[in-house]
């Protein structure tokens, strides 16, 4: 039986989604079950595993049988040698074809060949090649941990709320990096209109298909690492009808700019799922970063997305589980990433950066003030979190996110105010990421003044002093 | 989730005009409509499985599903494995027939393909009720004494009561209170069969995995017993989630609060296993 690829286009709240449908797809990569393991004389540890081909590349521990709001345990595969030849080639030809001119859908279409049956939407987005906790991607996950941000329900987003994953696992070893590949790609990126292929994974993270060394260079020459964005369609959501339908729907929320700021998703406007009638059963299906209601959706592509399993096991499952359990027989490469890049990462935008940006729409003078009198709401409303201490933090990432000097600001009034002595440390910590003049002014006067104030961040205040002495 | 490799199942019913699809999702064509309704299972608020019907209640519609519908047998094995299985997430209400093999939420996903012993066998209905009537005669076999000598005093005072017993008929009075309590406890021992025998009949009957080949396995982690059209020895139910099992010669009955969760025919298993296969349960269950 043939493939059968179909995309579409449809508009949702303002914002173009590409949907597109695959069906007797080669399921060449994905994700699958592998089963429970056994953790701690339980069986409540479940087990996935991310394939390309006949490969295990990434293991994915889910804790507490799998649980949505928990995050995973990822580690690259013991076994895993390498991205076969053929489904490499394929790789790259579609980066060449859309970084030609052609559309995703046109360009991208050997590449759907190889997904397995279902739903799934195409869009480009900006990716930080990080693990979401400051190390560069590739290399990062030689060594299972849990990895913040993996969760299928983030924490501080929320369950409803899209997001648009930006963090990365690598889909290759390091053992194919080389300086002469990175000569060439560091010519390449400045070209290019996509610097690689992703595949949505769990959470902020997705799988660098194509594009490894091309995520060197970019973070060398500080050029925005953007991708093309595969992502399942899968989780059914349900929007609870509350505006009755002789109301005005409220105004359309203003179309915002540009594609790649993380904070802006493909979430139905307010307007378009007010003017839907209320209905039984599910509003439609998600994936992370976008909301399609089942109006919306084509007929014959809800029909393969109903009719289809979230997870669909291989052909060759057999011989991956088998793989699983194999060490590979070459040695780990001796390749390593050089140092300004892991200096470059350090600094980029952190996974709790990103959830805060995603959680917290804006945040006014007044709020802040607010927040920094002790109060968790604002004219009756909540500001970010019933929670002062969360609210604190939150708002702290958010800022740093969007807006250093009010970060600044903000962190230096928490930190001189005593009563919020519980946050300090973290507090520190974060601001220390920065190289900032008034930050360095503020960690100096903390190490001179003698009322036990700043005790608990004299350690990070005086080793940033010293750093910043030495770099300027 | 276990059993998430199953294929979803398209099923129309002729009657209502409508098609379901029993999936991931449950979803509901009705008729004269091109877009289905869609549930979550987290949105089911009750699942019964009658014997002619399955009766899905969200909570504002009842969708009723014909069992006759189901035109393939694997279909019908296959949705209720998919809805029994979403319920150990969902955990909506769940009300079925009696089985003779575990409901698919006590499954786990576990790949014990490669350290199991797997078999593969139809549940004999008259090696099961074989068992049922053994174990049947463990628990009476002290009542039915009990019951053989209270006839045969009680017999025996009648005669007294009615006749008066004398030197002379005594020898007579003694083998007819005995022959009568003889034949009234062979009497309720035979009832007794009978109600065994149609009590596992009647669980068999509403059950149509009892006529299926079953796939047995018992691995260390716990056992298995799924029709074949739809087992895939990667699903496993913990040893936790049964009490104690009981062997006779013929099969191993596993029970959870006192109510059997399965019957595994030995036959099932080569004979040279049975041995490793015992000893393997006894680690982790009490046998009694």
């Amino acid at each position: 039986m043939g493939t059968d690829i179909k995309s579409e286009h449809i508009d949702i709240g303002g914002s173009n989604v590409l949907l597109v449908s695959v069906k007797g797809g080669r399921g060449v990569f994905g994700t699958c079950s592998v089963g429970h393991n056994m953790r701690r004389g339980d069986l409540t540890a479940l087990n996935k595993v991310f394939y390309i081909g006949t490969d295990p590349v990434i293991s994915l521990n889910c804790p507490n049988n799998g649980d949505k709001r928990t995050d995973r345990i990822l580690s690259m595969c013991a076994s895993y040698e390498g991205m076969a030849a053929d489904i490499h080639t394929v790789m790259t030809d579609t980066l060449n074809r859309i970084n030609r001119g052609d559309s995703l859908e046109n360009g991208m279409r050997d590449l759907f060949m190889l997904l397995s049956d279902g739903v799934y939407t195409v869009y480009t987005s900006e990716y930080y090649p990080t693990d979401g906790n400051g190390t560069f991607f590739w290399g990062a996950y030689n060594i299972p941990h849990e990895v913040h941000g993996t969760a299928q329900y983030n924490r501080t987003i929320g369950k409803d709320k899209p997001y648009r994953p930006c963090f990365l696992l690598p889909g290759n070893t390091l053992d194919i990096y080389t300086t002469k590949k990175r000569a060439t790609s560091d010519e390449a990126v400045k070209s290019r209109k996509y610097q690689g292929i992703v595949y949505h994974l769990a959470g902020l993270h997705s799988v660098l298909l194509k594009g490894h060394h091309g995520a060197v260079s970019c973070v060398a020459a500080d050029i925005p690492f953007r991708c093309a964005v595969i992502e399942k369609l899968s989780d059914p959501y349900t929007v609870p009808f509350a505006v009755p339908m002789a109301a005005p729907a409220p105004e359309a929320e203003e179309p915002k700019e540009g594609e790649a700021a993380p904070v802006e998703n493909a979430e139905p406007a307010p307007a378009a799922v007010a003017a839907t009638e209320p209905h039984e059963g599910v509003t439609g299906f998600r994936s992370a970063s976008v909301k399609v209601p089942i109006e919306l959706m084509p007929k014959e592509m809800l029909r393969i997305l109903i009719e289809n399993r979230r997870e669909a096991k291989p052909a060759h499952y057999a011989n991956l589980v088998q793989k699983l359990n194999q060490v590979r027989r070459k040695t780990l490469s001796n390749n390593t990433i050089p140092r300004n890049i892991h200096e470059k990462c350090e600094l980029m935008p952190d996974c709790e950066m990103i959830e805060s940006a995603f959680a917290v729409e804006s945040l006014s003078e007044p709020q802040l003030a607010a927040l920094l009198s002790g109060d968790t709401e604002y004219e009756g409303k909540v500001i970010i979190s019933p929670n002062f201490y969360s609210s604190i933090v939150t708002a702290c990432n958010y800022l740093q996110f969007h807006d250093e000097t009010r970060f600044v600001d903000f962190a230096i009034s928490i930190m001189d105010n005593p009563e919020l002595y519980a946050t300090h440390e973290y507090i520190a910590k974060r601001i220390a990421r920065l190289s900032n003049k008034k930050v360095y002014n503020f960690f100096k006067a903390a190490l001179v003044n003698d009322e036990g104030r700043y005790e608990k961040i004299l350690e990070t205040a005086d080793r940033y002093v010293k750093d910043y002495d030495v770099r300027h | 989730m276990a059993f998430c490799d199953l294929k979803p199942v398209r099923i129309f019913d002729e009657d209502s005009g409508c098609t379901f699809v029993i999936g991931d999702v449950f979803a509901v064509y009705t008729f004269g409509t091109d877009r289905p309704v869609v549930y979550e299972w987290g949105m089911m608020e009750e699942v019964i499985e009658e014997r002619r019907t399955l009766i899905f209640k969200t909570g504002e519609s009842v969708y009723k599903l014909p069992k006759k519908c189901f035109s393939v047998r694997e279909d019908y094995f296959r949705a209720i494995a998919i809805i029994e299985s979403s319920r150990r997430e969902s955990d909506f209400s769940y009300t079925h027939e009696n089985r003779v093999l575990p409901t698919k939420d006590q499954y786990i996903e576990f790949d014990y393909s490669k350290d199991a012993y797997i078999g593969e066998s139809v549940i004999d209905e008259n090696d099961t009720a074989a068992a049922f009537i053994m174990l049947m005669n463990v628990k009476l076999v002290k009542l039915l004494w009990l019951i053989a000598i209270l006839i045969m005093l009680a017999v025996f005072a009648l005669l007294h009561l009615f006749i008066g017993v004398t030197r002379d008929n005594i020898l007579y009075f003694i083998p007819i209170s005995v022959a009568v309590g003889g034949i009234i406890t062979l009497i309720v021992y035979l009832v007794c069969h009978a109600v065994a025998r149609s009590k596992y009949q009647k669980m068999s009957g509403t059950d149509p995995a009892a006529d299926e080949i079953i796939t047995f396995a018992v691995c260390q982690y716990g056992f298995a017993a799924c029709e074949s059209c739809i087992a895939d020895n990667q699903e496993v139910v913990p040893w936790k989630m049964v009490d104690y099992f009981i062997e006779t010669d013929k099969i191993y009955i596993f029970y959870k609060d006192t109510k059997a969760v399965v019957y595994m025919p030995k036959k099932a298993f080569e004979k040279k296993y049975h041995g490793g296969i015992s000893d393997l349960i006894s680690l982790h269950l009490e046998q009694k």
